[in-house]
């Protein structure tokens, strides 16, 4: 694994733009990033992440299968009560999951490290899925990379199959909340591939979506919703006002709610309990745990619930603490062994591994100047050589 | 190969037209009122009966509903709305557009076996017919021909007693962020 320095395509914003991936810049900062590829081995990539991603999705639907029947592991991930029920069902009625991303911490040697998992509502699936593949194939055409080079990324192919094999009967419904323009970019793409698979799909927001007399849910022009595709949190909705109404409501949810007990940072203990010293993990501890104050060589606390990066607190031995500020903690956090993120020209990067209905198919690289990767990291895209 | 093997890139949120391409037109006929269908040509005053019956029954179930009159006639013209037989769960009055007319397969053709339904007229396009699911039929009455999507049955029309009851926990606690994702 090692990053070169490339030349950009000099046409890339005028494509991005043409394509609606508008989001290519923001704070006035380059967010997709081409002057610079990551290149991996065949075997990095099978060996090292493809198969562990399998590997760690494995012992996820372990740690749920566990943790619907367990009241205490429910409270403890602060799922309000009203949930478990519906979870439960959610589970054990195989409503599909349609796509999630694991956060490793990968160097091109030893294992890689599992940092979490968001598999309730993953952003940079356009980038990672179209605007990368277009990238590589560009790039190849234009002798930018040696022919020869391929790319662990067959995450639109698998998209569009899932969507197949999801049976869903009537309309899709997709919705994001107001005001996000990447939110939104990757809801329409998602929708793009619902439609390819055939469906019949309506994009709306989170906040036009209303409730009818019998407890059902409708779009803007009172049609019921019968599947939904949010990309909002289920703690999010759990916690609105209409969130007492999902469990009767009738409506078929992509991510399903059992999705709520992955996308908790307190996966990370309940996958360490019962996986103690696998490969791929990190010891992991809930905060209240006695046995976190014993973990050597710095850690992180993470919030239970929280996205980007957001109130992550880093401990470095000889080091000040490096804390991430934002609004999340309230519900408890989890405190993980430190396992940097390896430094690539003074760049830290992350490697998230896409699943598209359990199947890994495909990498995104994230880089920061600090190591937390936060909202505003950019994203480089990969080759796979030799 | 661990890369997809092509890859349609549409502009995020382009309306994929390709879907209606292979769509079969199918033969209907649409009238304003029983009296209309009865002098068309081989259509029986009995058979415009029964097909407007069932028109009227689907109407209750098909048109667009709303909790205020006002609501409706901003979207269907100044009396031009009805009250439906639906209440809402606290009791309260639901409205709904009155039929302009109905549409069903043409009997003559053969092969059409399309249900009759009921037909709408809205105040920004008042000269065209328009089924309950809004799809745009046209002005002509009579024998026309519409897409299979636009004379299959509409959908079951509910009314919303209240939106916006989601979103309010991402502007509380994440305002500040490009995404509510991550």
């Amino acid at each position: 694994m090692q990053r070169i320095e490339i030349s950009e395509r000099d046409d890339w914003k005028s494509q991005a733009e043409a394509l609606g991936f508008n989001f290519h810049t923001m704070y006035g900062e380059p967010y997709w990033d081409e002057t610079a590829c990551y290149q991996f081995t065949l075997a990095q990539i099978e060996n090292d992440i493809e198969d562990p991603s399998a590997e760690i999705e494995a012992m996820c639907f372990d740690v749920v299968t566990r943790a619907i029947d367990d009241e205490e592991v429910l409270s403890k991930l602060a799922i309000p009560e009203d949930f478990w029920t519906c979870i439960r069902d959610s589970w054990l009625n195989r409503e599909k999951n349609l796509y999630g991303r694991l956060d490793l911490s990968y160097d091109g040697k030893g294992p890689a490290k599992l940092l979490e998992y968001n598999a309730d509502t993953p952003t940079a699936l356009y980038e990672s899925s179209a605007f990368q593949w277009l990238w590589l194939e560009q790039a190849l055409e234009r002798e930018i990379i040696p022919s020869g080079c391929d790319q662990f990324n067959s995450i639109h192919e698998q998209m569009i199959d899932a969507f197949k094999r999801f049976e869903i009967d009537g309309r899709l419904h997709l919705a994001s909340c107001e005001g996000s323009e990447e939110d939104e970019g990757t809801v329409r793409y998602i929708e793009e591939c619902a439609q390819q698979a055939g469906l019949e799909t309506s994009f709306l927001h989170m906040e036009d979506i209303g409730i009818d007399a019998n407890g059902h849910f409708t779009d803007r022009d009172d049609m019921t919703i019968q599947n939904l595709f949010k990309l909002y949190p289920w703690e999010w909705m759990m916690l609105d006002d209409f969130g007492k109404a999902v469990p009767k409501s009738g409506v078929t949810f992509i991510e399903p709610a059992w999705r709520a007990i992955l996308s908790n940072k307190g996966l990370l203990p309940l996958l360490w309990e019962m996986f103690e010293g696998h490969p791929n993990l990190l010891p992991a501890w809930f905060a209240d745990d006695p046995r976190a104050a014993d973990l050597e060589g710095g850690y992180v606390r993470k919030p239970l619930l929280s996205r980007e990066g957001a109130n992550v607190e880093m401990v470095r031995p000889g080091e000040e603490p490096l804390a991430i500020e934002g609004p999340y903690g309230a519900e408890g956090y989890v405190i993980q062994a430190l396992h940097p993120l390896p430094v690539f020209d003074g760049n830290h990067t992350v490697i998230g591994s896409w699943l598209v209905a359990s199947q890994p198919c495909g990498i995104g690289i994230r880089e920061d100047n600090s190591p937390v990767t936060k909202d505003s990291s950019r994203f480089v895209p990969h080759v796979i050589y030799g | 190969m661990k890369r997809s093997k092509s890859l349609k890139l549409l502009m995020m949120g382009a309306t994929a037209i390709t879907l209606v391409a292979c769509d079969e037109p199918q033969d209907v006929a649409v009238f304003e009122n029983v009296e209309q269908c009865a002098k068309q040509e081989g259509f029986s005053s009995d058979f415009c009966e029964t097909n407007f019956k069932t028109a009227q029954t689907e109407h209750v179930r098909v048109a667009p509903k709303y909790t205020s009159v006002e609501d409706c006639e901003v979207d269907f013209g100044a009396e031009k709305c009805e009250i439906a037989p639906q209440r809402t769960s606290s009791g309260g009055s639901v409205f709904m557009p009155l039929m302009m007319g109905y549409m069903m397969g043409n009997m003559l053709s053969g092969g059409s076996r399309a249900a009759s339904q009921p037909l709408y007229r809205s105040s920004g396009d008042a000269k065209n017919f328009r089924t309950g699911d809004n799809h745009k039929v046209g002005s002509k009455t009579g024998i026309t021909k519409v897409s299979s999507q636009v004379a299959r049955a509409p959908s079951t029309k509910t009314s919303t007693i209240r939106r916006g009851g989601f979103g309010k926990t991402a502007a509380r606690t994440a305002g500040r962020f490009r995404s509510f994702g991550g």
